[in-house]
């Protein structure tokens, strides 16, 4: 923790540098990332999606090269310190330093700047944002106040937003299908994961009550269900994947709803961050095979299969974890609607993996997708680390002081 | 009840009566697929010799087994064994059965020479002999059972036999005639299905009430249950529904109404198949569990309302069906369907006279058992006459002058005699059993009315008329034909063999040999017996000399008042019924998956996607919108 103000500082210089010649930011971003690194599996997981993310990049051209890897490293730098800080107010300045970052990168495209993109996505994230923090700040302080759920209701809808949980969710299709997929598929993978650390924070330290736990679990079904259903017959790739978020961003706001039951968050909140990196791996994989014009037709069935929940792949245990967690708490209706949801993702993802899987054009992208499906394979061994994984963390979780 | 002893017996004995035929015809059933030449049919010889092992054995068990129960364990956890009856019923049954088949197999081995199928036939004919000693020995109901539809698959694979419904000898009826929307002809393979599908709707009953014995009794051999306690725990419409259940099966079987038109139709088979199955043992199986049942049921022991009403349905089904036999084998014109109604007339009788051990006592069922074996023999004797008469003029209706006669002298006479016998004129074999039945009957006037006995003496007139009808336009009067005479000496002696067996039945019934049919001598002797005999007779004369006589009446007679209307029209359009409810399900269950619901979700998402209007203002008023309602909500929670 103490490294994270160098890395910063290595960071900006290093972002200043690229201008002169783009692969400063990215060995700035890579040190910077290296120091940061903790040796814990779930965030040598998401260094691994920084790093893809980062190579990623080689793909594509445009006014923003060299500081896109600056940006990258910063939201991962910011990710890892949200995991380890028990400050309320470096947890919303986390929020916003993994956010703020994306603003610029959803505009950047080979030749243009893309504008409209821009500004309808940097709308919805200043609206998420102010909710998400002013909520936050209600909610710390005020407990057992009528102020509570408007505080309560406030976090989730800034939280929804934030991230493309339905009926909050206009901006994810028609965002991810204009945007160039290389950033988009930073926005969708790594920078999912600092919203909802913070929200697991502040929520584990306040008193939960019961109505608020069926409120997050309508929420989330209605995402789960528009999410799933609306993917059934869209047609492009991009609207398929922005679908695919929506559904996926419930299931792991579904876990949220746990915390009524403190013995059982490590359960949620492992099942909430490896369904979080199997939607992170999954997503860079599908929109970098997008980026290039197809890719190898295992590599997209393997990352469709592993979205799907088949076992063994990454896919399957999440969900695993996530429906063992609402089984343990007793909120069997939320588990019964995941399933169903599972079943009836199943038709758009094998279109998605037929439409994507044609067969790559550059080496760089065949190999970055290959990782990404290869990953997948990963918990063939059932993956207990994850459970242990989260049993440290979950130490970290609760606020002391601001 | 007297308590049945249990016996010890080596049961190889058992073993080899029941596999000793089946096992025998292994070898004409297996060498039959590959080849069918002259030596692949000499392999019947050992079937029929299987039938002579299982013959001995029978014989063995009458004169040298002790009677009792011979148990062996099976399922003992369940309570259900192996169990063995030889008792004076199973005696007489087995050996009767052991010697009939036994008869129409030397038989078979003449007739079917020419046949094309002999592995088929020779395995279906020793299996259903096997499975009949199999229900004749059996005090287990589900060994019964096992029998039972031993007998059910083999009758079908019997009557059938001639599949190809190729040969219009095979036939029922008038190729191509028809009344109204019913086709009043029948080839084999429709005869074989009649014949299973009747059988099976009747064991259907018949199997649920063996399980209910079970679950009420907890025990399945019929000497050992507790039946009044039965009665009496289940109540008397209990009773009725458990014993009409159970009885389904025998009415099948035995061709009762409305049950009957298989054992019509039946006649498709070879003949020796109909002498053997639906004359003498298979249709008699019917009977023979009835017989049994009430043996020891005991009846005219039991005081419930329920047995009381059972007794009489079976009573009065048995009187019908006979009467209606009676009158269809008056009417017919073909040689196998007139003999084929005339069992169905006899086995109404059966019932009716065991029936009537209800208000008679055990005596009753001795009458219709004696009944049984005397009908068993002669009915037989003239099927396998009617075998031969059909095999010599190629024709199977009612045809044959004197001709036929002067040169077929042993056939004549062995006709004459067994017509006479059955017809019960004195002094041949069944009027001694006749009279006795007279006598149950008329002991039934006092608690049913005197119905029965005249139903009884009406039937036994018609039945003397047909007989003699028989007799008469197969060698005297009938329509001239062209006679091919070549062998039929093997059939002739088989059936010269079958007819001295009533013989030998008169001379057990007047020799006193046996102590129950001794008192048939007795009921012979009343006058007003004497008085039905000669009635009987005056029958007999009548129809000898005028055979024939057309009237509308006649026709419908002809045409068994149209029963076949329940097989062939009303049944099948409840079948097309339900298959069409089930038609209807499927098209809906399809409906609902591969329409209905697809296209609600399409609908659906087709729905949400056109939020996506791509206008950031529209975008921003629904969140904005959604966020001011979800305050809403949650300051009033808050409140």
């Amino acid at each position: 923790m103490e490294l994270v103000i160098p890395a910063l500082l290595i960071l900006a210089v290093s972002g200043a540098l690229s201008f002169k010649w783009k692969y400063f930011g990215l060995a700035g971003a890579l040190v910077a990332a290296i120091m940061t690194s903790v040796n814990h599996p779930v965030i040598l997981m998401i260094f691994i999606v920084a790093l893809l993310n980062l190579v990623s990049f080689d793909l594509m051209r445009g006014f923003l090269r060299g500081i896109d890897y600056t940006l990258v490293g910063l939201i991962f730098v910011a990710t890892v310190y949200a995991f380890y800080t028990q400050s309320l107010a470096m947890l919303l300045t986390m929020f916003v330093a993994a956010s703020v970052p994306t603003y610029m990168l959803v505009m950047t495209a080979d030749k243009d700047i893309r504008m409209d993109v821009g500004i309808k996505y940097i709308t919805f994230m200043v609206i998420a944002t102010i909710l998400f923090i002013m909520g936050a700040v209600i909610l710390i302080s005020s407990v057992n106040t009528p102020l509570y759920y408007i505080g309560y209701a406030m976090l989730l809808i800034g939280l929804a937003i934030e991230v493309g949980v339905a009926p909050f969710h206009e901006w994810v299709p028609d965002v991810f299908d204009a945007a160039d997929p290389i950033p988009i598929s930073v926005v969708a993978s790594i920078a999912k994961f600092v919203p909802f650390i913070v929200a697991y924070k502040i929520l584990t330290t306040v008193q939960i009550d019961y109505n608020l736990l069926v409120f997050t679990g309508i929420i989330s079904s209605i995402s789960m269900f528009i999410g799933n259903i609306g993917g059934l017959t869209s047609t492009k790739p991009a609207r398929i994947l922005a679908y695919s978020t929506v559904a996926n961003m419930g299931y792991i706001l579904a876990t949220l709803s746990v915390i009524a039951r403190p013995e059982f968050i490590y359960i949620a909140f492992a099942g909430a961050l490896l369904q979080l990196i199997t939607n992170a791996f999954g997503k860079v994989g599908f929109f970098v095979g997008i980026k290039d014009g197809g890719a190898s037709p295992i590599s997209s069935y393997l990352i469709a299969l592993s979205f799907i929940g088949l076992p063994p792949l990454m896919g399957f245990w999440g969900k695993f974890y996530i429906l063992m967690s609402l089984v343990y708490a007793n909120i069997i209706w939320l588990a019964a609607i995941l399933v169903i949801n599972s079943a009836m993702s199943v038709p758009y993802y094998i279109r998605l993996a037929k439409l994507v899987g044609i067969g790559s054009q550059r080496s760089l992208a065949a190999t970055i997708v290959g990782i990404c499906a290869l990953i997948m394979f990963l918990t063939v061994v059932p993956p207990d680390w994850v459970i242990e994984s989260s049993k440290i963390l979950t130490n970290y979780l609760t606020i002391g002081g601001v | 009840m007297e308590a049945v002893e249990l016996m010890e017996m080596n049961p190889a004995i058992w073993l080899t009566l029941f596999f000793a035929p089946i096992i025998a015809s292994f070898p004409i059933a297996i060498a039959w697929v590959t080849r069918q030449d002259e030596f692949a049919r000499r392999l019947s010889v050992i079937s029929i010799f299987g039938l002579f092992v299982s013959f001995v054995i029978t014989v063995y068990i009458l004169f040298g087994v002790e009677e009792g129960r011979y148990v062996y364990p099976w399922l003992p956890s369940l309570g259900i064994n192996f169990a063995f009856m030889v008792d004076y019923l199973s005696k007489y049954m087995g050996a009767l059965t052991g010697i009939i088949a036994f008869l129409i197999g030397v038989y078979g081995y003449e007739y079917m020479k020419e046949d094309y199928r002999l592995g088929w036939y020779w395995f279906f004919f020793n299996l259903f002999t096997a499975s009949m000693l199999l229900v004749v020995y059996s005090d287990n109901l589900l060994m019964l059972l096992i029998g039972w539809e031993g007998l059910g698959i083999a009758s079908w694979g019997l009557i059938g036999h001639w599949f190809r419904d190729d040969d219009e000898l095979s036939y029922v009826g008038v190729i191509g005639r028809k009344v109204g929307p019913l086709d009043m002809f029948w080839s084999p393979s429709t005869g074989g299905w009649r014949a299973i599908s009747t059988i099976r709707i009747g064991d259907i009953p018949m199997f649920f009430a063996v399980a209910a014995i079970f679950t009420l009794t907890g025990s399945l051999d019929i000497s050992q249950i507790n039946w009044e306690h039965l009665f009496e725990m289940i109540g008397p419409w209990g009773t009725i529904i458990l014993l009409i259940a159970f009885l389904m099966g025998p009415f099948t079987k035995s061709a009762q109404l409305p049950f009957s038109e298989w054992l019509m139709t039946a006649m498709t088979g070879p003949t020796t198949v109909s002498a053997l199955l639906h004359s003498a043992t298979m249709v008699a199986a019917g009977t023979y569990v009835f017989m049994r049942l009430s043996w020891y049921v005991e009846p005219w022991k039991l005081h419930g309302a329920g047995v009381e009403t059972v007794y009489l349905i079976v009573l009065f089904v048995g009187l019908i069906s006979s009467l209606y036999g009676a009158s269809v084998a008056l009417a017919s014109r073909e040689r196998k369907v007139l003999l084929a109604a005339s069992t169905m007339s006899s086995l109404g009788l059966m019932f009716a006279s065991a029936a009537a051990s209800k208000w008679v006592g055990e005596f009753a069922i001795v009458v219709a058992f004696w009944y049984l074996m005397t009908h068993a023999f002669a009915k037989a004797t003239l099927f396998l006459v009617a075998g031969h008469l059909i095999h010599v003029t190629h024709d199977r209706f009612l045809c044959g002058d004197i001709e036929v006669m002067k040169k077929l002298k042993t056939s004549a006479a062995v006709t004459l005699f067994a017509t006479i016998a059955l017809a019960g004129i004195p002094p041949l074999t069944a009027y001694w059993v006749k009279a006795a039945m007279d006598e149950v009957l008329h002991e039934l006037i006092h608690d049913v009315g005197v119905l029965p006995l005249a139903l009884l003496i009406i039937i036994s007139v018609v039945y003397s008329a047909f007989l003699a009808k028989f007799f008469v336009l197969n060698f005297v009067k009938g329509k001239k034909v062209h006679l091919h005479l070549h062998g039929g000496g093997v059939m002739t002696l088989a059936y010269t063999f079958m007819v001295s067996m009533l013989v030998i039945l008169l001379v057990v019934i007047s020799g006193a040999f046996d102590e129950h049919a001794h008192e048939f001598v007795h009921a012979g002797l009343v006058a007003t017996s004497a008085g039905v005999g000669l009635l009987v007779l005056a029958a007999y004369v009548i129809g000898y000399v005028k055979p024939e006589y057309n009237s509308p009446i006649g026709q419908v007679l002809y045409d068994r008042v149209y029963v076949m209307a329940l097989n062939d029209f009303i049944v099948p359009k409840i079948g097309w019924a339900i298959a069409w409810v089930c038609d209807a399900f499927n098209r809906f269950v399809d409906y609902v998956t591969h329409k209905a619901i697809p296209d609600l979700i399409e609908a659906y998402s087709n729905g949400i996607r056109a939020i996506q209007s791509g206008s950031l203002e529209r975008y921003v008023k629904i969140v904005v919108g959604l966020i001011l309602v979800v305050l809403l909500i949650a300051s009033v929670m808050g409140w």
